[in-house]
């Protein structure tokens, strides 16, 4: 049975896990750039079957990170709100026509044509794929190693004076929180749960009592929040962290072959995405 | 035969049951007390201590077994999870990190207003529950709780708890981080909700000493089991059990057993620090 109170275990996306499959092994910079160019790939992608065809390839690539398909699938459920929404207003409201499109229904500002249908058939895959495709990521990769191999690729922009360490090291302590803190508000759900507090119950409509509701889970995890980051503060300058320093790292990245072959084959799948009809 | 107070039969809890994280917390888990019993759970980190008791109130619910209190059973299709709640007050670690509101008095009436009980009858509990834990109402009522120490928070937390008026009290490692004087204070608190209003107590720790000082029975968790269950004094004195399980029994327990394997006549079931006295001050009245 389900708990209520579980809001750090049932979220797939984002989860390392460390299969050590082949895809664990690949340079990080490389499987960002791969991903980015497929993200890419996609987004521009607006035929059937290229959506179809980067569909089938980003389930086939839960066997491969030695992930269960159904597992990796599970990721989408959080999304499907949103999909539905988007899904919806574009349905209605986009309206956009191409030369010779169809128009089936109009009235007001409420325009169906063929383009539309089209347009939410091919976003809500679009939508699908690439959270597939950054579970896979988030899978196979370790926040730790996502987090240097983007400070590597962002490095050239040092010479503009983009502040590049810092903004990977916001980057790390972000997503390094992210549960911590869903495990304190779990806490604090339960907590406040044992005195009585009742969490979502209330009618939708009246705002103002639901927000006040989550005034016990609010107050505490901010002054955890921020007790936390005075002693995050203290822990980085007691062993030695000065901001802008020159820093020496523990582990360097060496490309092999195997790195340029992933760019290869993405590269090449992009372009298949791309051309089919 | 009347049945206990608190009842688990073949509790068992799986987190994220199907998928790669799978991770089992608790298996085949049985354990029972009495009406007004102090109840003791020792064991390592992730023996799931915490697990089970967060099954007491509800706040998970049984995959497989049964968790009867006082006759309310948690299992079937709509437990009554709320009417659970009232019966059971569950303390977590920490419990002051849940305070809320800007003055103690109004954190501590949380709970009694969210169960709807009216202004009077909230007031009277508030009272009730600050005094229970040594904090006078009169005059501490009125603060802010962010001026409050360390040890006074997790009272007030306390007290926000007993506020419920619950037969059943739950306290996840109640003493931990505490200074030695405020950890004596809130065991004494404990004690004497357990002894004076009769309520019965089940707490997490791992402190040997508050053991030996609290609690009528213990029960040793390990790997999601129940490794032993007995009287304190059946479990210190069980010397093999003791070094399985890696539990560091109080001092005195330690010297008497010390004694003990060096062919000395004492009893090293004696865990009380007084009755551990009696029995050297006797060993050595005997070779004098």
């Amino acid at each position: 049975m389900a708990s209520a109170f579980e809001l750090t275990r049932n979220m797939t996306i984002g989860q390392y896990i460390p299969t050590d499959s082949a895809v664990h092994r690949f340079d990080p910079r490389f499987k960002l750039v791969a991903f980015g160019v497929l993200v890419l790939a996609i987004a521009f992608c607006n035929t059937y079957v290229g959506n179809l065809f980067a569909l089938a390839f980003c389930l086939a690539l839960f066997p491969l990170i030695r992930i269960p398909v159904g597992y990796g699938v599970s990721g989408i459920k959080p999304a499907v709100p949103f999909i539905i929404i988007i899904a919806l207003l574009q349905f209605f409201f986009s309206g956009s026509i191409a030369p010779g499109g169809t128009l089936h229904f109009e009235y007001g500002v409420i325009r169906i044509t063929g383009d539309s249908i089209r347009l939410v058939i091919v976003s809500a895959m679009r939508f699908v794929e690439v959270i597939f495709l950054s579970s896979v990521l988030t899978f196979s990769t370790s926040t730790t190693d996502l987090t240097r191999g983007m400070e590597c690729l962002l490095s050239p922009l040092e010479k503009v004076k983009f502040p590049v360490h810092a903004f990977a090291l916001v980057l790390t302590i972000a997503i390094r929180f992210v549960p911590t803190f869903a495990m304190e508000m779990e806490k604090l759900m339960k907590a406040q749960a044992s005195r009585g507090a009742e969490f979502g119950s209330g009618e939708w409509w009246r705002i103002i009592r639901r927000t006040k509701d989550m005034f016990p889970l609010i107050i505490p995890l901010f002054n955890l929040a921020l007790t936390r980051a005075e002693d995050l503060i203290l822990a980085m300058e007691s062993r030695g962290y000065v901001p802008g320093e020159e820093r020496s790292v523990y582990t360097r990245y060496r490309s092999k072959g195997a790195d340029w072959g992933l760019l290869g084959i993405s590269l090449a799948l992009a372009a298949v995405i791309l051309w089919l009809p | 035969m009347r049945e206990p107070f608190l009842t688990i039969r073949n509790l068992s809890h799986t987190y994220m049951k199907g998928t790669p994280l799978e991770h089992v917390a608790l298996r085949e888990v049985s354990l029972e007390a009495g009406r007004g019993e102090c109840l003791a759970i020792i064991g390592h980190t992730g023996s799931g201590k915490s697990t089970l008791i967060q099954h007491l109130n509800g706040l998970l619910l049984p995959q497989s077994g049964e968790v009867t209190v006082d006759g309310l059973h948690l299992s079937g299709p709509k437990p009554d999870v709320k009417a659970l709640r009232r019966k059971v007050g569950l303390v977590f670690q920490n419990p002051e990190d849940q305070i809320f509101e800007k003055l103690v008095g109004d954190d501590v009436a949380y709970g009694p207003f969210k169960m709807g009980y009216p202004l009077q009858e909230v007031r009277e509990r508030v009272r009730w529950a600050m005094e229970l834990v040594g904090i006078s109402f009169d005059e501490y009522k009125d603060r802010p709780t962010f001026a409050l120490s360390g040890g006074q928070k997790r009272k007030v937390a306390l007290a926000g708890v007993l506020a419920l008026k619950p037969d059943l009290l739950v306290l996840d490692e109640p003493t931990a981080g505490l200074d030695p004087y405020s950890r004596n204070e809130l065991l004494n608190r404990i004690r004497e909700l357990n002894r004076k209003e009769k309520m019965t107590v089940l707490f997490v720790t791992h402190n040997m000493e508050e053991v030996a000082t609290l609690a009528d029975r213990v029960c040793v968790m390990a790997e999601g089991r129940v490794a032993a269950e007995g009287t304190p004094r059946e479990i210190f004195g069980d010397t093999r059990l003791l070094a399985e399980h890696q539990l560091g029994p109080p001092e005195a327990v330690e010297i008497l057993h010390a004694l003990h394997r060096r062919g000395h006549p004492v009893n090293p079931g004696a865990y009380l620090t007084e009755e551990a006295a009696g029995e050297i001050l006797s060993l050595i009245r005997e070779r004098e």
